[in-house]
């Protein structure tokens, strides 16, 4: 199947009301939010976010389209098919944290607690290998991307 | 400082209504006699007479609320706005910035309520952020693919003094950067595809007026010899007795404007959406069209409903500009096309009937026409009597008919009309109403008589709610559900309640004199006229067809 997945990086203006503008439009045009990470950006009073939309039933480049039309939104870039690094943050508390966790790249932060910083097909794999250990909590960020260097 | 920068931005009239957030507002008015006020009987009428300000001058149309229900009864007003286009600017009182957040009295999340009807909205908590929100609420508004912006202005923040303040007009935005200039490249390859077609149809929408693009339309159309047909809200932007003309597009359209879109092998569409009302049942739309060439200012309507193979993202009118040095004459076989269009025209004329001894809406709008000619603006409300007024008058300019088109807005037309006329008093200004829509706003009968704005009301009374009456006859099993309103105001009675002139119309010989008396009136005035109640709109392609399934009037009817 076609795949309505879209990986955009999106610059706004850092307003209050910035979030409900941007997840209001995507929930308006029927569209869904897969992840979503913000945080500041290099410039002042901007902030960057990295979103993974579900287009739905729309055409997939609609869902950049519409969020350009917001005001506060200063930037939007569709990198679903461009060459990109792409890495999200999980870190999960276990019943007992297993000693070949260094095999993923992964770390001990506390006791019982691991952290992991690695692409997502690489963080869904180190879940399914934690799965046997006993989660107790999990907490991920979802993707951060950027374009490679051309 | 709010109103300081008001007149700074040339504003000469405010719809609004006080309340206990915008007092401070209210207070400092009377010393700003440049910055006239229209005290209105419902909000909601506010937002409709600046909209219809708005579409009828080009300018901004300013609205007045305060919080929570005042703000609220915007809501439908800015939709209709946002829908269509228009540029607006909505100050609102918001509560205190001490209690924003804490349920105070007539409290509403404004912003929240009205973010996806409006281009962009501000919440002001800071009395230094008045000039730069104001400056740059007029620039979103009024540039680009024009729009509704809100300012929410907290209580205490309007009590500041204007005194001396920068005021500095906006005109750069980092995140707004509204297309003007067409890609010359691509505005050449229209071209070339235009004089490739062998059966082309260029369809208009509300952008072509928006930018005066009328002309270089024409200029483009004759050039090339394509038929034009237009929107709902491009009614007007190509006149209708032209040769070249195809009239209404869409699912209430002409028979030889359907036929031409469903026989076409390019549709060139200028200034529109290409919506569900345009397209009916989508994907049976234009089904011989080999290619779209979609010219909009509005990047996100290139592919929202239909995918061109070739975008210009562009002012319309620049984009035509630029475009007719490349259009080429029409190729030799053009004629046959033409011809055809002719036999369509021939073939699926409008029609109606008299044979059931009522009066009929068309003869009404017929006898309006013949005396307004190009020179009235016709305000038109939501269902029969919208799409009676789209037909049956020959509109050949521009912005003389005006409407909700996109939201549908019933209770539109009367305080449009009103507001229109304020903005254009040099026009005649009609308001043509079903009865249904006309209650819902009619308390601004107050503000007419207040003015004395003479605006004269048409009301095309069928004693039902006649659209929903015809699509529950045609279409869901002929089952008559809640759509009888028998049980009305006698409106010449409430016309004098409020202190205007009216009349009664039942037969077709009273038309003519209803309509003189109502022209030698100064003042508003309204005709009651009692149409056919069994009147209906024909063509009409059944909810969820396609265009080719349309229907005319039955035969013998």
């Amino acid at each position: 199947m076609h795949s309505q997945l879209r990986v955009l990086r999106v610059l706004v203006e850092d307003n209050p009301g910035v979030m409900a503008r941007v997840s209001g439009m995507i929930r308006r045009r029927g569209f869904n939010i897969e992840t979503i990470t913000v945080g500041p950006s290099t410039e002042p009073g901007r902030s960057r976010m990295t979103l993974t939309v579900d287009a739905g039933h729309a055409e997939v480049d609609q869902v950049a389209k519409q969020l350009d039309r917001l005001i506060e939104v200063i930037e939007v870039e569709d990198i679903t098919d461009a060459p990109t690094v792409s890495r999200e943050l999980l870190i999960a508390k276990l019943d007992k944290v297993p000693p070949t966790v260094e095999q993923y790249g992964a770390r001990q932060l506390a006791t019982g607690i691991v952290e992991l910083t690695a692409d997502s097909e690489t963080v869904e794999e180190f879940i399914e290998f934690l799965k046997p250990f006993g989660i107790k909590e999990l907490a991920r960020t979802g993707p951060v991307a950027m374009r490679r260097s051309a | 400082m709010v109103l300081e920068a008001l007149e700074r931005e040339g504003v000469e009239i405010i719809f609004g209504y006080p309340g206990g957030a915008n007092l401070p507002l209210y207070q400092r008015l009377p010393a700003h006699p440049k910055l006239r006020h229209i005290l209105v009987r419902h909000e909601q009428g506010a937002a409709h007479m600046a909209d219809g300000y708005a579409r009828a001058t080009g300018r901004p149309g300013i609205v007045f609320a305060t919080s929570g229900p005042g703000a609220l009864n915007l809501v439908t007003g800015l939709c209709t706005a946002f829908m269509d286009s228009v540029p607006m600017i909505a100050i609102t009182g918001q509560v205190p910035t001490a209690v924003v957040g804490r349920d105070a009295f007539q409290e509403s999340d404004v912003i929240g309520c009205t973010q996806s009807v409006t281009k962009h909205s501000y919440l002001v908590t800071k009395v230094a952020d008045i000039p730069r929100v104001i400056s740059e609420a007029f620039h979103i508004a009024a540039t680009g693919r024009p729009g509704p912006v809100l300012i929410d202005i907290c209580r205490d923040v309007q009590q500041a003094e204007g005194g001396d303040f920068e005021y500095s007009y906006c005109s750069v935005l980092p995140g707004y950067k509204p297309a003007l200039e067409p890609d010359l490249v691509q505005v050449e390859r229209a071209a070339e595809m235009l004089a490739g077609a062998r059966r082309p149809v260029i369809l208009a929408g509300h952008g072509v007026i928006l930018s005066h693009a009328e002309q270089e339309l024409l200029e483009v159309a004759e050039r090339s010899g394509t038929p034009v047909g237009t929107t709902l809200l491009g009614v007007g932007a190509f006149p209708v007795q032209h040769p070249l003309a195809l009239h209404m597009t869409g699912f209430m359209g002409t028979g030889w404007n359907i036929k031409a879109v469903q026989n076409a092998d390019l549709l060139m569409m200028v200034g529109m959406r290409v919506d569900d009302r345009v397209t009916a049942k989508l994907s049976e739309w234009a089904p011989k069209a080999e290619s779209f060439v979609h010219i909009d200012i509005d990047a996100s309507e290139m592919g929202k409903n239909v995918r061109p193979h070739l975008e210009v993202v562009a002012d319309a009118k620049r984009a035509l500009t630029a475009m007719a040095p490349y259009v080429k004459p029409p190729p030799a076989d053009r004629g046959e096309w033409l011809t055809q269009i002719d036999a369509w025209r021939e073939e699926h004329p409008l029609k109606y009937s008299r044979s059931n001894g009522h009066l009929q809406p068309q003869d009404v709008l017929i006898d309006m026409y013949r005396r307004c000619q190009d020179e009235a603006i016709v305000v038109a409300d939501v269902g029969q009597n919208q799409i009676w007024a789209a037909l049956w008058w020959n509109y050949t300019k521009p912005g003389l008919f005006l409407n909700s088109g996109g939201s549908g807005t019933m209770g539109f037309a009367f305080p449009a009309a009103l507001g229109a006329k304020f903005g254009r008093p040099d026009k005649d200004v009609w308001c043509v109403a079903g009865e249904g829509g006309f209650v819902m706003t009619a308390q601004e009968l107050s503000v007419a008589v207040e003015h004395q704005v003479p605006v004269k009301i048409v009301l095309l009374n069928n004693f039902s709610l006649g659209m929903v009456r015809q699509f529950q006859d045609d279409f869901y099993g002929g089952v008559r559900s809640e759509v009888d309103l028998t049980v009305m105001p006698d409106f010449v009675k409430l016309a004098e309640a409020y202190g205007l002139k009216a009349r009664r119309v039942d037969r077709y010989e009273e038309i003519k004199p209803a309509f003189d008396e109502a022209q030698a009136t100064p003042g508003p005035f309204l005709i009651d006229f009692r149409i056919d109640p069994e009147a209906n709109v024909y063509p009409i392609v059944p909810l969820g067809k396609g265009l080719d399934d349309f229907w005319e009037l039955p035969n013998g009817a």
